[in-house]
């Protein structure tokens, strides 16, 4: 059964909740930021000011120049803790190593990921940052908020953090840099009964699933990834908030091939959607557009002039598997062939769209490069229906976890273990025959070693007669 | 679920180590009681958090139990 909320989801209103006075948060005048001067001498940081794109140590002195004229009982932790960031990054800089003491046992009771614990190894000089704690908070979907939600977090990190924030991390999260321990369960109270929000994933959890914008906004998503997210972020509750896996595990949620979330790339398993029947042609768009009445990536590259579309070399030629053809002024497409890179969509939107037997590829094992170098996800289900609540999909999550967990290794990815037990035994796990759509990266197949009973009639080899004229 | 909780106490109490990856205690318990399942076991983790016997310890990147008191008890 899919997910019901408890309780019903509040529309934040600001005015109703908001900390701070326009005047608190309009403290400072931009000629007062021209004369701000931290209270360390901080030239390298000043140096990064300089460069072409905003910096975020601009930021920082904003944020600092603002803290030092807000009234003492309007923060809950020093009002120095920017200046003193900047400070030990200066002394960082200066000495080429970090004073940053990462991890610990901080957390909010009952939960195993969501605050990552930092300390400085330099309290008695920079006393505002002694604990300088992270906390992630889960974004909405596709990371859909109003102007009221984004203030309502502000002014509670303003209050009881430092007010630094990163929009967002690398998986997502709403970031919240630098509190101090005693702040953490009062900012989850606050996030969790007044704002209904929820932390995020850390450690060795299923992190904060993600999703593109998906049907909520895009033409070509062909699965809800909005609603998968919110479903599966629900469902898988205690893999979110306890941790009992080997390492971190991703789910990313692309509602197409073009993979606005990179699920390929990030997740230890990959949802993207596709479709199983044939891309639908609109022959009189695509002549629109071979006549120069509908301008080609709808006006995406329309800052220059490309000369005129050319549905040969700009479609046709570039067709990674050569699938598709003009007859008789037809744009044809062989779509047993297609590979679903979406450039002749991209292109012509108007006259191209995916099928309509619209379901999901699943693929495994994508991770950054920590161990053996970053790998992509092996495309391992190329087609699987997706509608709500998922029982489907959840089985194959749960076959991946019965696996992953018993045999891998500590810190050991979903990819690396793959990688060392063999795409045979992940197939036996998923209880699926390999199939030559699975690939494991552009124009390559997963290497299948194959036993003998998996070959009709088996084989029969003379080992002894194979040495006599092969030497081991 | 309460002898896969003394199992576990008793494997944090013994090791040699004051933080332990989940892996380890599943191991450590599954030599005492071989037909716990993981679920199980980590469901007893779980209680023994709530009952704040055992804490968290996180790197940011990967999470670790320990005992409570023993080790690092501090907040750093």
């Amino acid at each position: 059964m899919a997910f019901e909320p408890n309780e019903e989801q509040k529309v934040l209103k600001y005015d109703e909740l908001r900390i701070y006075t326009d005047d608190e948060l309009n403290n400072y005048t931009e000629e007062e930021l021209k004369g701000f001067k931290c209270k360390h001498d901080i030239p390298d940081l000043e140096e990064l000011e300089k460069g072409p794109w905003p910096s975020f140590v601009a930021d920082c002195k904003r944020e600092a120049l603002h803290r030092r004229k807000l009234s003492d009982d309007r923060m809950l932790i020093e009002r120095d803790v920017v200046e003193d960031m900047m400070g030990q990054l200066q002394v960082s800089f200066d000495e080429g190593e970090t004073h940053w003491k990462h991890g610990g046992i901080v957390g909010v009771f009952g939960y195993g990921g969501g605050v990552i614990g930092r300390y400085s190894d330099l309290p008695e000089k920079f006393p505002s940052i002694a604990h300088f704690h992270t906390m992630r908070i889960n974004q909405p979907a596709s990371k859909f908020y109003s102007s009221d939600y984004l203030r309502c977090i502000c002014d509670l990190w303003e209050y009881r953090g430092s007010g630094m924030m990163n929009m967002h991390g690398s998986t997502g999260d709403i970031i919240c840099i630098g509190t101090f321990t005693e702040q953490l369960e009062p900012i989850f109270y606050e996030l969790g009964h007044v704002l209904q929000q929820d932390l995020g994933g850390s450690g060795s959890n299923l992190r904060t699933p993600a999703c593109c914008i998906g049907k909520a906004r895009c033409e070509w998503s062909c699965i809800d990834t909005q609603d998968m997210c919110y479903e599966l972020t629900h469902y898988y509750q205690d893999e979110l908030h306890r941790p009992a896996f080997p390492y971190k595990f991703k789910f990313k949620f692309d509602g197409c091939p073009n993979g606005c979330v990179a699920s390929i790339a990030r997740s230890d398993m990959s949802f993207i959607g596709t479709w199983k029947d044939n891309i639908r042609i609109d022959q009189e768009a695509v002549q629109a557009y071979i006549g120069g009445e509908i301008a080609p990536n709808a006006g995406a590259h329309a800052g220059k002039d490309w000369g005129k579309f050319d549905i040969k070399k700009e479609v046709i030629n570039v067709c990674p598997t050569k699938c598709m053809w003009m007859e008789d002024g037809k744009l044809m497409i062989d779509d047993k062939e297609c590979t679903r890179c979406m450039h002749c969509i991209n292109v012509m939107p108007r006259a191209l769209k995916p099928g309509v037997e619209t379901g999901v590829s699943i693929l495994f094992g994508a991770k950054a490069p920590i161990l053996d170098g970053a790998q992509m996800s092996l495309l391992t289900i190329p087609f699987m229906e997706c509608e709500p609540p998922y029982e489907n999909i959840k089985e194959i999550v749960e076959k991946i976890w019965e696996w992953w967990p018993e045999e891998g290794k500590n810190r050991e990815r979903l990819g690396e273990l793959i990688q060392r037990q063999g795409v045979s035994k992940l197939l036996e796990v998923l209880e699926i025959p390999p199939m030559p759509q699975m690939v494991k990266e552009p124009r390559s197949n997963p290497y299948i070693f194959w036993k003998e009973e998996d070959v009709p009639g088996g084989w029969d080899r003379d080992i002894n007669d194979y040495r006599s004229r092969h030497a081991r | 679920m309460e002898d896969i909780k003394e199992a576990i106490l008793a494997f944090a109490e013994k090791s040699k180590k004051s933080k332990f990856y989940f892996n380890d205690i599943q191991k450590a318990v599954q030599k005492v009681i071989p037909d716990a399942k993981a679920r199980m076991i980590k469901k007893a983790a779980t209680a023994l958090i709530n009952e704040e016997k055992l804490i968290y310890f996180s790197t940011g990147s990967s999470t670790m139990y320990g005992l409570k008191g023993r080790g690092q008890t501090e907040d750093h």
